[in-house]
């Protein structure tokens, strides 16, 4: 053996070793995955769960609040005989612990009255906050009115929007009574006639196609029955 | 180099000829390893160890590369401003920092402590100061510095990345701006804040679901102020700085804007009218660049200014390109006569740091 074994052919030439024919026929040249493939996509699923390990929790953990619903709280506010259907009479009350003065806030309470078809047993709760951008709203004796120091939005006795730029009435706090008090419970809004519907921020429509702009929150208690 | 050299001089007791010989260090050397640790001692280490740094990780490179980089001719104050608005974000960084040392992000407590970090602490109403008005500055600052990249057409290829990267930059910088005003918990930054998620809520369609995010849940509660903490404190930020490095290295990579009235050179032969435009005086057609690349590769093919040049120059060019090339050319020979003096002398410690 003069040659050596491996030197093999020149270009042309016909191979000096045959190489065994690949059987299956074609299975060197039509491999679907090379070796070097099967690792770059295990290194990379491998490295893609770990990320994701770390990032879903705490995205998770982040998001959770849109999905939580806090604890219902009610509050007494006093007698039912402080109350009339005449005039409204104002009340402060925590809406949300844990922020001191500033979880507390205002509402306007008066009974049913018989002119806005109410039962006379009935405890109205109108919150302050204006459906505009949130402001506090007052309540004007003179004009029987509440109004909105910030943009002027006015709303009638009810709580329905007379002018300005609020979106929609006033919101409502569900009431009851136990033992003699008034109890103060969850916001909800109301469209225009007034219906309950679940609480939206200041600025968001409660009736029209607009509604449809503002789906409902899954942390939000559902609206009383009516 | 010249430190290395005047360094092997002053080994050499005689200081005869040999120190042409060492002109250039060795493979040793340039890794900052010391031929005699005895003679190492005070800045000479100092260097030393910066050379065993550079020679690893090519600082001076970097550093060369950003600030030693060609730029357009026309280059003016506005392209200060970029600087300018990183300053600004450096400084709200680090007051930022020192204000978190005295701060309490609770709702029942946020607001007595800044009370007293303003009133009690030494200091502490400059800190905030510095803070407070930083982050306007730094709107105004931005403002002006996009402005800038507007009216001069820097936002167009290839720097359209830039731009989009500069918007993102705005809209944080202003995210920014809103959760910090809350942090001091009186009553101006919580009712702005309720506005301000008010507003978010009234967005259409993710409107609720972003409020509900920022509040993290239906109302505002003692976690929103922990939220909007963690947002101004780390996640914000953290994301700016990245941003930020990413606007830089663009920066570097493309090159800046020659300003909109600086034109590219006119051909050779073609007639002086040929490239004249409305409204643009002749002079100011001869220069030069379209980007920074363009001006580097006319910087670097001129050769300098000689006699027979200048004749050749028509009238028109005796203008601001020629007072750079020519203030270049004295200027060099001047630096290396400095060189020189400096290497005769023996030097002291103080000299070589300096
Ligand atoms: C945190 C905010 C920002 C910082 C720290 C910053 C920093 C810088 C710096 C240092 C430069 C170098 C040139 C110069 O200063 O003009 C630059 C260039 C540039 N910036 Fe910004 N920038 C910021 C925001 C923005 C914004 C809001 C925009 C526009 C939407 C923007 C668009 C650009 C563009 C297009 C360039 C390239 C300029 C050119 O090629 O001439 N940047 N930026
Ligand atoms: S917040 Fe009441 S009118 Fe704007």
């Amino acid at each position: 053996m003069s040659e050596p074994l491996n030197k093999n052919s020149e270009p042309g030439e016909e191979p000096r070793i045959k190489l065994p024919e690949a059987e299956p026929r074609g299975y060197f040249e039509g491999e679907s995955m090379t070796r070097r493939h099967v690792f770059t996509v295990a290194s990379q699923a491998i490295g893609g769960v770990a990320a994701l390990a770390v990032v879903l929790p705490v995205v998770g953990f982040a998001v959770a609040p849109l999905f939580t619903r806090g604890e219902e709280r009610w509050e007494a506010v006093g007698p039912v005989s402080d109350f009339n259907a005449e005039t409204y009479k104002q009340v402060v009350f925590t809406e949300i612990t844990g922020i001191g003065e500033a979880g507390k806030t205002t509402a306007y309470i008066r009974t049913g009255a018989e002119k806005f078809n109410e039962e006379p047993n009935d405890v109205i709760a109108i919150s302050t906050r204006c459906a505009h951008l949130g402001c506090p709203v007052r309540f004007v004796q003179a004009a029987q009115n509440f109004i909105c120091p910030c943009h002027g939005g006015v709303y009638d006795f009810e709580g329905k929007r007379l002018g300005g730029p609020p979106v929609r009435p006033l919101d409502r706090f569900q009431t009851r009574v136990r033992g003699g008090q008034v109890e103060v419970g969850p916001r909800f809004s109301v469209t225009n006639q007034l219906k309950a519907v679940r609480v939206r921020d200041p600025g968001e429509f409660t009736g029209g196609i607009w509604e449809f702009l503002y789906p409902p929150r899954p942390s939000t208690f559902p609206p009383p029955s009516n | 180099m010249s430190l290395l050299k005047r360094k092997k001089k002053d080994e050499s007791p005689e200081g005869s000829g040999e120190a042409e010989a060492v002109a250039k260090p060795t493979k040793g050397e340039r890794m900052g390893q010391a031929k005699d640790l005895s003679v190492h001692h005070g800045t000479q280490g100092a260097i030393d160890v910066a050379g065993w740094v550079d020679s690893r990780v090519n600082a001076t490179g970097i550093f060369t590369a950003m600030m030693s980089r060609h730029v357009p001719k026309g280059t003016n104050w506005f392209y200060t401003l970029g600087s300018a608005t990183m300053f600004i974000f450096a400084m709200q960084a680090i007051t930022g920092v020192f204000l978190s040392m005295y701060y309490t992000p609770s709702a029942t407590q946020a607001y007595a402590s800044i009370t007293h970090l303003t009133n009690d602490v030494f200091m502490g109403e400059f800190v905030r100061g510095m803070h407070k008005w930083g982050a306007s500055l730094m709107i105004i600052l931005i403002f002006l510095h996009m402005a800038r990249t507007f009216f001069f057409g820097a936002y167009k290829y290839p720097r359209e990345l830039n731009w989009v990267i500069g918007v993102v930059l705005l809209i944080l910088t202003t995210v920014m701006g809103l959760t910090g005003y809350l942090l001091p918990f009186d009553q101006r930054s919580f009712w702005a804040t309720i506005v301000a998620n008010n507003i978010t809520a009234s967005g259409p369609v993710v409107g609720p679901y972003l409020a509900d995010f920022l509040r993290a849940g239906p109302d505002f509660s003692a976690t929103t102020l922990s939220r909007f903490y963690a947002l101004h404190m780390m996640v914000v930020p953290g994301l700016m700085a990245a941003l930020i490095g990413a606007h830089l290295f663009f920066v570097v990579k493309l090159g800046t804007t020659a300003p909109p009235w600086v034109r590219a050179p006119r051909p050779k032969g073609a007639r002086p009218s040929e490239s004249v435009t409305a409204g643009v005086a002749s002079e100011d057609l001869e220069e030069v660049p379209v980007n920074g690349a363009a001006a580097a590769a006319v910087t670097e093919a001129d050769p300098p200014v000689d006699e027979a040049n200048a004749a050749e120059a028509e009238a028109v060019e005796a203008t601001e390109a020629e007072e750079t090339e020519s203030a270049t050319a004295t200027e060099e020979p001047a630096a290396e006569a400095a060189t020189e003096e400096a290497e005769e002398e023996p030097p002291t410690d103080g000299e070589v740091s300096s």
